[in-house]
């Protein structure tokens, strides 16, 4: 038995362990990014301490005297940095002309600086000018430290001795890294637009989910199989098609169908409408493509799975129902459907977490327009965590709303287990071990 | 083994080392650049790389040393696929040298440490950086630190299909003179309504053509709020004032309320737009001083000066007329060894150069980025350059380099979007901008 059990999770470990990184993984990351404000501007790797203008703004309501004191350059040719440059070892004209010549001045930007350095007569390249220049930098402004000790140091050196609190709070203030965070979720709750991404997504996944990829799933895979067997195939296969042709071409297809100068323009040209863009023209319109694009694909799937279920039910019992006079809609109503409560139950939580994930057919179409009316929850959170106009990626927001993804989906597949009641869909296995 | 056949071979041995030390002193260095926004008139945004790569390795030969640079070209023509590759290439520290794009990435990329300052590579008061525009070179600093090379600037004019100006009562004196007009706040953006409705009453171009906006986000609806009296930045820090953000949002309202711009109009395929400005099916409608080389050169727009008329932005109730340049700017990204870096800025000083610069202006219909560049034959010959630098040039903003400028950017076109398409109400779309603001830039951004 010991064995046999061992040989059980060595046989499942490769499996465990793709679940593992692909499906666990991810989650978990997207849980760690969520909790933080991650975004181009804070970079994914880390950060550094920069007292920058922004910097001195955030400091000033805190320390002011501090806030003051270090916001302006301040580039000294002194006696320490003549010495740090002597000790670089660049050539030795450079020191000491600067000792002879300039000891003593004050340049209030680093470009001053650098242009006296720029005309010693030894004429050090550009990338020696800035190592010379940081060695009479006398102050913190606008230089980037790597780690906070770094900066704290400067700081000292330049004469500000601060106490623990005063260091976190110049770190806190200066620091261009993530942090933890939990306003991504406040944001989330808070915003009015998050509220309309919401009921676009609520309304989105429940009308395609009820008329397409249930209901009508559900009418295609009955009226099939009333069929005579060939006419039944052909007529399954053409409803195959949205599902076996590449995205990219089968929404383009709508959209010739739907453009200005596409077939539906064209027709109602026909009797003196304008031509005008069915898909974008407003939300209503921008509504039903979307529903369609999504449901004719969603469809096709509940169709064969619906279809094999029916082909499943033994056919004595239609014979048997017609023998007692039983009509289409008795034998629907009180054979087929009882028997497809579990194909159905798999469908709707399949589709459901599906519609909630998917958003490629939206972008290719609408791309959450007119005006966002089409954006849904995953489509915004692709929008706001990895593709933007301004190029401003908030990892951090577009994680959370993925988050907030996930969570709904577990919670929905729960309340469907529930109305479906799952237990008594599955039989005790008669073997035990 | 004779002597002499052991001095041969010795002295064969001696060349044998010779060359290879030649060839250990010969050096391949590979250089990517990377530009957004590029359409088919832009290649010059890479290619002045590699023909800035050629005088280099020219250079590098006449000191005696052999210096190979390949350069490699990545165009995108968009801009959010590109900020999407280059951002997510940079994290996973796969970033090109050097790349070609908007200003405004500045903020956020150098505080990310995406990028390195040009400034650290480059010497600043050499020439041809010392001769570009000061307040360019303003425009590619962030934090006191210059940043970027200005690649190009230009300009965003409002364009009037001068047959329609005629066919609603205007002269060619009138026409004539609209730049003035607009210059000092005689046309205004309310002008532009009526007009519009005017064309569209009189049947010249269908409803929804008579103001004919750009189809997308961009920096272009900055503008309607300055028109309006708006401010982005102030001291360092952005400026949301309501007042004038109202105003914008509501000259939109009002356009798709008079029926002379679409309700649809953003989203709709970019090719139709193009095709219906350049053949007279709009009436106005604004862009940059670049469309020109598409009208021209893609649209078959041939005789432009008779058809078209160009302006600054008019200016709306509480502001003046203004337009706005949006440089690309080369910068050096993060992610290489000194070296190389030191390569790909030499390479982008000498693309700096008047002559190579000027090709991507006037084959782009951009402007030129310094005062000798407009010396350039190429240059000072081509109308549209030198009209368009004087009409433009002088009352040209530009988005502030600030790292939360993006956030600011996005919220507020979203909201644009809304009240435009009529999803909410201009207040309703003013008062989300302002919560969404204050929750997400706090006090970053002063809102008036």
């Amino acid at each position: 038995m010991r064995t046999s059990r061992t040989l059980g999770l060595i046989m499942i470990a490769p499996a465990a362990i793709m679940i593992l990184l692909f499906f666990l993984m991810p989650v978990v990351l997207t849980a760690v990014f969520s909790l933080t404000n991650m975004s181009t501007a804070t970079g994914i790797s880390g950060g550094a301490y920069q007292v920058t203008q922004a910097a001195v703004n955030r400091l000033t309501t805190d320390m002011p005297e501090l806030a003051a004191a270090i916001a302006g350059p301040r580039f000294v040719i002194d006696e320490e940095g003549v010495a740090a440059l002597e000790a670089l070892k660049l050539k030795p004209g450079l020191a000491a002309e600067l000792r002879a010549e300039h000891l003593g001045e004050v340049f209030a930007s680093r470009r001053e600086a650098e242009r006296v350095i720029k005309a010693l007569k030894d004429r050090p390249s550009t990338r020696e000018v800035k190592r010379i220049s940081d060695l009479f930098n006398r102050s913190v402004l606008n230089t980037r430290f790597e780690t906070r000790q770094a900066l704290l140091e400067s700081l000292r050196k330049l004469g500000f001795n601060l106490g623990p609190e005063e260091q976190e709070a110049v770190a806190k203030a200066t620091y261009t890294g993530w942090v933890w965070t939990a306003d991504n979720f406040r944001t989330i709750g808070n915003s009015p637009d998050m509220a309309q991404i919401f009921l676009n997504t609520a309304f989105y996944v429940a009308v395609t989910l009820l008329f397409f990829n249930v209901g009508y799933a559900l009418f295609l895979a009955l009226t099939t199989h009333y069929m005579a067997a060939a006419t039944a195939s052909i007529f399954r296969a053409v409803w195959l098609l949205p599902r076996i042709t590449p995205v990219v071409i089968y929404v383009l297809m709508w959209k010739w169908l739907t453009w200005d100068n596409g077939f539906l323009s064209l027709f109602m040209g026909q009797f003196g409408y304008p031509p005008r863009n069915y898909l974008l023209d407003n939300a209503q319109g921008a509504w039903f493509f979307v529903i369609l694009i999504n449901g004719f694909i969603g469809a096709s799937m509940g169709m064969l799975v619906f279809s094999s279920a029916i082909k499943a039910i033994p056919e004595t019992q239609f014979h048997a129902s017609e023998v007692d006079g039983a009509s289409r809609w008795q034998q629907i109503r009180y054979i087929i459907l009882p028997q497809l409560r579990w194909p159905i139950l798999f469908v709707t939580c399949y589709q459901t977490l599906s519609l909630l994930a998917s958003f490629n057919e939206i972008l290719l179409s609408t791309r959450g327009g007119p005006g966002r009316a089409t954006e849904v929850w995953s489509l915004a959170a692709y929008h706001t965590a990895l593709q933007n106009y301004t190029g401003n990626l908030e990892y951090g927001l577009g994680a959370a709303m993925a988050l907030v993804l996930v969570v709904i989906g577990v919670i929905l597949s729960l309340i469907y287990l529930r109305v479906f009641r799952y237990d008594t869909l599955i039989s005790k296995p008669l073997i035990e071990d | 083994m004779t002597i002499v056949s052991i001095l041969r071979s010795a002295t064969l041995a001696a060349a044998l080392l010779a060359s290879t030390a030649v060839i250990a002193s010969a050096k391949d260095v590979t250089i990517s650049v990377w530009s957004g926004g590029s359409g088919p008139n832009d290649n010059y945004r890479v290619d002045a790389i590699e023909i800035a790569a050629d005088l280099l390795e020219r250079e590098a030969a006449i000191r005696g040393e052999e210096l190979n640079i390949t350069v490699q070209k990545t165009p995108y023509s968009g801009w959010e696929e590109f900020k999407q590759a280059l951002t997510l290439a940079a994290e996973a520290k796969k970033a090109p040298n050097i790349v070609a794009t908007g200003h405004e990435d500045i903020g956020p990329w150098a505080q990310a440490g995406l990028i390195v300052p040009v400034e650290d590579y480059i010497d600043l008061d050499s020439w041809p950086i010392n001769d570009i525009y000061p307040n360019l070179m303003e425009i590619a600093s962030f934090n006191g630190t210059v940043y970027g090379i200005p690649q190009d600037a230009e300009s965003r004019p409002f364009f009037f299909w001068k047959p329609h100006m005629k066919a609603i009562g205007y002269s060619d004196a009138e026409i004539d003179t609209l730049p003035a007009k607009v210059e000092n706040g005689e046309y205004t953006l309310k002008n532009v309504l009526e007009d519009a409705k005017k064309m569209q009453d009189k049947g010249l171009v269908q409803p929804g053509y008579g103001f004919y906006p750009r189809t997308s986000n961009g920096p272009d609806y900055w503008q309607f709020y300055t028109s309006f009296g708006g401010l982005m930045e102030e001291d360092g820090k952005l400026v949301f004032d309501k007042a004038a953000m109202q105003r914008a949002y509501q000259y939109f309202a009002d356009l798709v309320a008079a029926g002379v711009t679409k309700k649809n109009h953003i989203g709709m395929p970019g090719d139709q737009w193009w095709k219906e400005v350049a053949t007279g099916k709009a009436g106005i409608w604004h862009g940059g001083t670049w469309h020109y080389a598409r009208l021209v050169n893609q649209e078959g727009l041939k005789d432009f000066f008779d058809n078209v008329q160009f302006t600054l932005i008019p200016a709306g109730e509480g502001g003046k007329a203004n337009t706005l340049t949006h440089p690309l700017t080369y910068l050096l990204m993060a992610g290489h060894d000194q070296e190389t870096t030191q390569i790909a800025a030499d390479l982008v000083k000498l693309a700096s150069e008047p002559r190579i610069n000027a090709l991507h202006a006037i084959k782009s219909a951009h402007l030129g980025i310094s005062e000798t560049e407009t010396k350039v034959d190429l240059y000072s010959a081509d109308r549209w350059a030198s009209e368009a630098t004087e009409r433009l040039l002088p009352h040209a903003n530009a988005m502030p380099n600030n790292a939360e400028f993006g956030k600011y950017w996005t919220i507020m076109w979203k909201n644009l979007e809304a009240s435009w398409t009529g999803a909410k109400t201009v207040e309703a779309a003013v008062n989300d901008t302002e919560t969404e603001l204050k929750a997400t830039l706090g006090n970053s951004i002063v809102i008036r």
